[in-house]
């Protein structure tokens, strides 16, 4: 009886094991089933093409080189102000582009000031045409505004000198700034310069590169802005010390456009009219390369011409890309701005030269070619080919 | 046997089911999976073909959207710089710093980048900025007409959106201001509108008409801001599209969409013009991207099922067996579950019974009613159980009466309470944490009893999550208690009152001592301190008449203190009787001013009385009384105000009054110290003082306010104070009264009808009746309140051939005074026309000198129509109005009189002041003494007695009687004055009432005395 109970029991637990042994089997069949039933996944996503890489590469070395020439992302100093606001009065010679860049850096360093809670109010102003007298006005009338540091781009060192120092002797914090400075060894006794401190440089170093294209023989002319200009003075003197050192190469005339591009033109007209064996032009400031430029073109002398010029103008890299302009000496005038505005706060604080910045404040100048043209312009002006 | 064999039939059975049921789960399952995959597979297939029919119409509905955005986003900014403009105010100009403050805010509430002002010169001004503009702003070079839309390829490649609006007739700084604009960044412009992952599945970009891209944006594979023509130029354009076409829909402004592989990628791309610009918007989508996404989300889900299904297929297997085996074991254990449990629930429900029953019988024992409620798990009630002891309580036998219905209590809920009780009964209801305890009490309305107050209180069980299951709880009938309560409160709150009203009279009768106290003391300290100095200094004749003169002014103080108390109690205890009597009010007034008047001159004060409209000059009222209200106003006006001020009676006859009577308004207004608020709440009330009188100096009783308020109200009147600190105060007294005979004849004196009169006073008022009173004779009055006008106009008439009949002029004017207007205007009229003077003052010293100047008459303010009337029609022959003072006095020389009087001091002081005024005086310390004296006196012994009253052995009423009583010719009929210190109404009447022919209270007011003998014995 026993026995058969255990029996019974025994072939309950095997009928249960079996169909256990069923389950299992089916649940593994369905799993290999659906694992067979998987499709197979799409293709993969492509991979950035080496083309793609290559033109990024590129890119990314020209916009590492370009930043060297004009740098964007400047950053304030750790330089704490001692204010929460201050006044600024900035003129300079005369409304022009060129300006409009230093006025940019000007405005991000004000930006980046308010960020930090510091008001920046400033005025930018100059003549529609470049006038020392109509910058001493400006001075004179600013010095009664309660303005705590007054800026000047010296349009003439002769003239606005005198009138600096009287501010400065008034108790006036007159610091100069961007393209012109006037000098404590020329008897000006502003605090500070921060701008071009190597204009005469640049002359030469552009000369050269007119000198080695032209192999070193033959006649230019020099085109220059503003007489008296400090800046255009130095580069002119600049350019005639480098021609002076090779005796094939000859200045056969040097003329003033005072800033404009009109007068730029029609000088150029009158070099290529006068000159028939002109081989180059020499221009010192923004203004001129684009004047003599568009009238090389107009000549149909693209090419035979080699120009060699200051500065940024999108036309003047235009006609760089367009190989009309063998090179151009682009400021970093973003930076000017930026650094004026910087020295003129700690100006403003009392600060005197030394530690917490210096007398002269020197931006960098690059000398680009055709190949580099475009990438200057994209940087500069976003333009795209 | 047959039991194996039936055990073997249940086993095959068991295997039989066991088989079946996992053959058909397993058909079951692979039936769920073929249709599955297939069906996942369809849709797969049939999405990826429906997408990408759709995403050609997503897409041009996505760049009109965009572009759309775009526009509007345009637009909006034009209208905010317009609105900006308008708000524009020219404090905005004033100065550098308030238009960059302008420009600042304008800047923040568009989030814009730049907010600026452009002047003719070109010169930008923005928030913190004034810039040169002309170089870098190239549309500044031409005029602007309409709003323009520019971008500007800024130095640092910061491509951005100028919005600028012209603007015409802002002038700052001496220039124009020509242009208004906005200055934002275009790629963050066009952020917004981009959908980027990290995928990068759409781009958006703007390119001008000749494909220059408008922004750096990184655009799908096309190269960061190319042109887009030369970036196509390098793509594979597909089948149907080309680069041409959509160079032409570019220059045209068409909206188009081209399909492209660039750089071994398939892209779409859809553009659109950009309303009101000359840009392109583009939306571009790589096509691998969109089918990718879908056959990845396709593939997920399948495999998603494919997981589902397996895993639903084994958990089913599972279950199904656990199932079976455990309800085979729990068939027993319930089968014998059940049967216990069966009976437990008897059981229970048996002792459930029992106790309700139990409880109901508590309830009906304890006279309290049970209720339930039960609630459904969303809170809401499903039944409403009114136990019948709960429905005996408020009157209602069957249900059908009072149905189980929440409605069926609470609509018999006081209106009062209802509002309260519900609240508390849906408090508890959904108090979820169940720690609240329903427990209120209300007036519920019974069908017998009316109105009766109940206690109810209960509580809920719940449900787990708190919602309610049952709500019991009990219903008292509290209302004997309730009434009971309210009974003992009532009773508390009336002994509260009485013991508030017993210590505030408490306080009042202290406060009255106190003040009795220091008021009695101050005049009886002068009296006694001067009268001690007098004695010291009785050789010093000139001193010690100062030393007297102080006593009597205290004395006199102390006799109008004691009085107003008197007065005062008597007023209080009823005493004091209104008596009518035909009256008239310009004699009352008259009276008035000429008891003030020395006062009035001694404290420098000026003086206005007059009158309006008053039609009715004689009345039935107590003179006696109207006279002391306003002498009590009038003597505080004068009290409270500054030498140099002005106190004014002014008297009105107002047109509304019942038939038979007429209202008046008294006002007695002055320039003086005035109220505090605070202060006029208690005028009225004893014992009241400002503050500022004991500093000031100024006594009082703090009575007089308050006798003046209860006569007034005794005659039927109001009295209304209106005053302020510093001001002064006007205090208005309204009464009614009954008019004696008609109004004052005011008819048109012929003789004088249509003649010119002048009315010079500086006070309006005055000119203003007059004018009214001289207008109702028939003259044609003029007035003016200048002196010097006055005699401009009397010239003026002249020369206009129309002369003043009449001029009444004011004695005293600021400008000139009337003596000199008057000496002016004879000089221009002549002596022919009559010029009266009007004053408010005695003239009796400026008389001589005012009728050589040329005055006419006399005629004393306030003026009645009646005397103004009088005085028009007499022939102006020289005489006065109201001259009383100018008849001689009589002599008392050797006139005997016959003082009754007990007290020796009393008799000393009466015989000195008799003596003094010529009587031969007689004494008596007794009325007994005095009768028998006079019962042998001959007849014209005596020509007057003065009888005391209160003697030890003969009152002065007994003696008088006796005395009348004589029959003697010359003795009985001997006039008799009381002089007593009984000086009330009663006192009066019954010396009157016992034949007495007068009354003279103490102390002794010798004018009044000399003045009531004169009366009596001439």
């Amino acid at each position: 009886m026993l026995k058969k109970k255990l029996e019974g029991k025994m072939s309950q637990k095997k009928q249960r094991g079996r169909i256990r042994i069923v389950i299992v089997m089916a649940v593994c069949g369905l799993l290999v089933g659906l694992a067979g039933c998987r499709q197979k996944r799409e293709e993969e996503e492509p991979a950035v093409s080496d083309q793609e890489a290559m033109l990024k590469e590129q890119e990314d070395i020209l916009r590492e080189e370009t930043t060297k020439a004009v740098n964007f992302e400047r950053k304030l100093d750790e330089y704490q102000p001692l204010k929460t606001e201050y006044n600024f009065y900035f003129t300079y010679k005369t409304v022009h582009p060129w300006w409009d860049a230093v006025a940019l850096g000007i405005e991000d360093a004000a930006k980046q000031y308010e960020e930090m809670g510091v008001m920046i109010n400033y005025e930018y102003l100059a003549p529609n045409y470049v006038s020392a007298q109509d910058q001493i006005q400006r001075l004179s009338e600013a010095s009664l505004r309660n303005f705590d540091v007054l800026g000047v781009d010296v349009a003439d060192v002769e003239l606005v000198t005198p009138v600096i120092n009287r501010l400065v002797e008034n108790g006036e914090k007159v610091m100069t700034f961007s393209s012109s400075d006037a000098s404590k060894e020329e008897g000006c006794n502003r605090i500070a310069y921060v701008g071009n401190t190597h204009n005469y440089e640049d002359g030469a170093a552009l000369t050269e590169t007119i000198c080695e294209k032209l192999g070193y023989q033959g006649k230019i002319a020099v085109l220059v802005g503003t007489r008296g200009a400090p800046c255009h003075e130095d580069r002119a003197l600049g350019v005639q010390d480098v021609i002076a050192k090779y005796p094939d190469m000859e200045i056969v005339e040097i003329a003033y456009d005072e800033d404009s591009v009109d007068k730029a033109y029609d000088f150029t007209r009158s070099f290529l009219a006068r000159h028939s064996d002109l081989s180059g032009i020499v221009c010192c400031n923004m203004s001129n390369p684009v004047g003599a430029a568009r009238a090389v073109v107009e000549a149909g002398r693209k090419g035979e011409i080699v120009i060699v010029g200051m500065d940024h103008d999108q036309e003047a890299l235009q006609y760089l890309k367009d190989g009309v302009i063998y090179a151009l000496g682009v400021q970093d005038c973003y930076s000017i701005g930026f650094d004026t505005l910087q020295v003129a706060v700690k100006i403003a604080d009392g600060h005197l030269p030394g530690e917490a910045y210096p007398e002269k404040t020197e931006e960098i100048t690059t000398i680009i070619l055709q190949e580099e043209a475009s990438t200057m312009l994209r940087l500069l002006y976003g333009e795209y080919d | 046997m047959d039991q194996s064999l039936h055990k073997n039939i249940n086993k095959k059975q068991t295997e039989q089911t066991i088989t079946s049921a996992i053959g058909g789960g397993i058909i079951i399952a692979l039936i769920l999976l073929i249709t599955t995959v297939w069906v996942s597979n369809s849709a797969r297939t049939s999405t990826s073909m429906a997408v990408n029919r759709v995403s050609e119409f997503y897409l041009e509905e996505l760049a009109g959207r965009r572009a759309q955005v775009v526009t509007e986003e345009l637009k909006n900014n034009i209208a905010y710089m317009e609105n900006a403009l308008k708000v524009m105010e020219d404090s905005d100009l004033e100065s550098q710093d308030t238009l960059r403050k302008f420009l600042g805010k304008a800047k923040k509430l568009y989030g814009v980048e730049k907010f600026a002002l452009v002047d003719e010169n070109g010169i930008v001004f923005t928030e913190h900025s004034t810039v040169s503009g002309l170089s870098r702003y190239g549309f500044l070079a031409e005029e602007l007409k309409e709003p323009v839309i520019h971008t500007l390829n800024l130095y640092g490649a910061k491509k951005q959106v100028i919005i600028a609006v012209p603007v015409e007739g802002i002038m700052f700084q001496g220039s124009q201001i020509k242009v208004c604009f906005i200055q934002m960044n275009i790629n963050e412009m066009l952020s917004s509108l981009t959908l980027q992952t990290n995928n990068n599945e759409t781009y958006c970009n703007l390119y001008y008409r000749n494909g220059e891209s408008l922004t750096n944006n990184a655009f799908g594979y096309l190269s960061e801001g190319s042109n887009v023509f030369s970036a196509l130029a390098d793509a594979d354009i597909d089948k149907g599209f080309s680069v041409e076409q959509m160079k032409n829909d570019f220059t045209n402004g068409i909206q188009g969409q081209i399909s492209f592989n660039y750089l071994g990628y398939q892209e779409e791309l859809c553009y659109i013009p950009v309303e009101g610009t000359n840009w392109i918007l583009t939306i571009l989508v790589r096509d691998n991207v969109i089918s990718q996404q879908i056959s990845s989300v396709s593939l997920r889900m399948i495999n998603r099922s494919r997981i589902q299904i397996i895993i639903m297929i084994f958990v089913m297997l599972m279950v199904f067996f656990v199932l079976i085996n455990q309800s085979r074991k729990n068939a027993k254990i319930l089968l014998e579950q059940e049967k216990a449990d069966g009976d437990r629930i008897r059981t229970a429900f048996l002792q459930i019974e029992r106790e309700q029953t139990a409880m109901e019988n508590i309830h009906t024992a304890m006279g309290s009613g049970r209720w339930s409620m039960e609630f459904n798990k969303h809170g809401e009630m499903i039944s409403c159980n009114w136990s019948e002891a709960f429905r005996k309580m408020v009157g209602y036998e069957k249900e059908e009466d009072f149905p189980n219905k929440l409605e069926s209590w609470s609509s018999l809920l006081h209106e009062e309470d209802k509002e309260r009780v519900m609240q508390e009964y849906w408090n508890t209801i959904n108090d979820y944490t169940g720690g609240k305890t329903y427990d209120v009490e209300y007036r519920l309305f019974t069908k017998h009893l009316g109105w009766r107050w109940f206690h109810a209180a209960g509580r809920l069980s719940r449900r787990s999550d708190g919602s309610p299951i049952t709500f019991v709880g009990l219903f008292i009938d509290i209302d004997d208690e309730k009434k009971l309560e309210a009974l003992l409160e009532k009773q508390k709150a009336d002994l509260q009152d009485a013991l508030a009203a017993a210590q505030h009279a408490n306080r009042a009768k202290t406060t009255f001592l106190n003040n009795m106290s220091h008021d009695i003391r101050t005049p009886m300290n002068a009296i006694i301190g001067f009268t001690s100095l007098a004695a010291a200094h009785i050789e010093n004749t000139e001193q010690v008449q100062d030393y007297l003169a102080k006593i009597t002014t205290s004395s006199n103080h102390l006799l109008s203190l004691i009085n107003d108390v008197l007065d005062m109690s008597r007023i209080e205890s009823g005493k004091v009787k209104i008596e009518e009597k035909e009256t008239s009010l310009p004699e009352i007034m008259h009276d008035l001013k000429t008891i003030v008047q020395a006062d009035i001159a001694s404290k420098q004060l000026d003086f206005y009385i007059d009158t309006d409209d008053v039609v009715n000059e004689h009345v039935f009222c107590d003179k006696l009384r109207l006279n002391q209200v306003l002498l009590n106003l009038l003597s505080n006006a004068m009290k409270f105000t500054a030498p140099g001020g002005m106190v004014s009676v002014r008297v009105l006859q107002k047109g509304i009054a019942q038939e038979g009577c007429a209202s008046y308004e008294f006002q007695i207004k002055d320039t003086g110290i005035g109220m505090s608020q605070d202060f006029i709440d208690h005028v009225f009330e004893p014992f009241e003082r400002e503050q500022t009188s004991t500093v000031s100096g100024i006594q009082g009783t703090g009575l007089g306010m308050a006798i003046t308020k209860n006569i007034v109200d005794m005659m039927g009147g109001k009295i209304t104070v209106a005053s302020k600190e510093g001001k002064g105060t006007t205090f208005t007294v309204a009464l009614q009264f009954r008019i004696c005979y008609g109004a004052v004849r005011q008819e048109i004196i012929p003789e004088l009808s249509g003649l010119r009169a002048l009315v010079a006073d500086d006070d309006f008022n005055t000119c203003s009746s007059v004018t009214k009173m001289l207008a109702t004779i028939g003259l044609r009055p003029d007035w003016t309140t200048s002196g010097k006008e006055a005699v401009l106009r009397a010239k003026l008439a002249g020369e206009q051939n129309d002369e003043y009949a009449v001029y009444i002029i004011d004695w005293l004017m600021p400008d000139m005074n009337g003596i000199e207007v008057v000496r002016r205007i004879r000089g221009i009229i002549g002596e022919e026309k009559p010029i009266i003077i009007l004053t408010a003052y005695d003239w009796s010293d400026i008389e001589d000198e005012a009728r050589k100047a040329g005055v006419t008459a006399f005629c004393s303010k306030p003026i009645f129509l009646s005397e103004l009337r009088e005085i028009l029609e007499s022939p102006f022959t020289i005489q006065n109005v109201d001259n009383d003072q100018m008849t001689e006095e009589p002599s008392f020389a050797d006139k005997k009189i016959f003082l009754v009087e007990d007290n020796e001091l009393n008799q000393e002081i009466a015989i000195e002041i008799l003596q003094e005024a010529g009587f031969i005086v007689d004494v008596a310390d007794d009325g007994a003494v005095a009768v028998e004296k006079l019962k042998t006196a001959k007849p014209g012994q005596y020509d007057l007695i003065l009888m005391d009253i209160q003697m030890p052995i003969m009152d002065g009423y007994e003696a008088t009687r006796q005395i009348r009583a004589l029959g003697q010719p010359g003795l009985a009929d001997i006039p008799i004055i009381a002089m007593t210190a009984n000086a009330f109404d009663e006192d009066k009447k019954a010396a009157f009432d016992a034949g007495m022919n007068g009354h003279i209270s103490k102390p002794i007011d010798i004018p009044k005395l000399l003045a009531l003998l004169r009366d009596i014995l001439y």
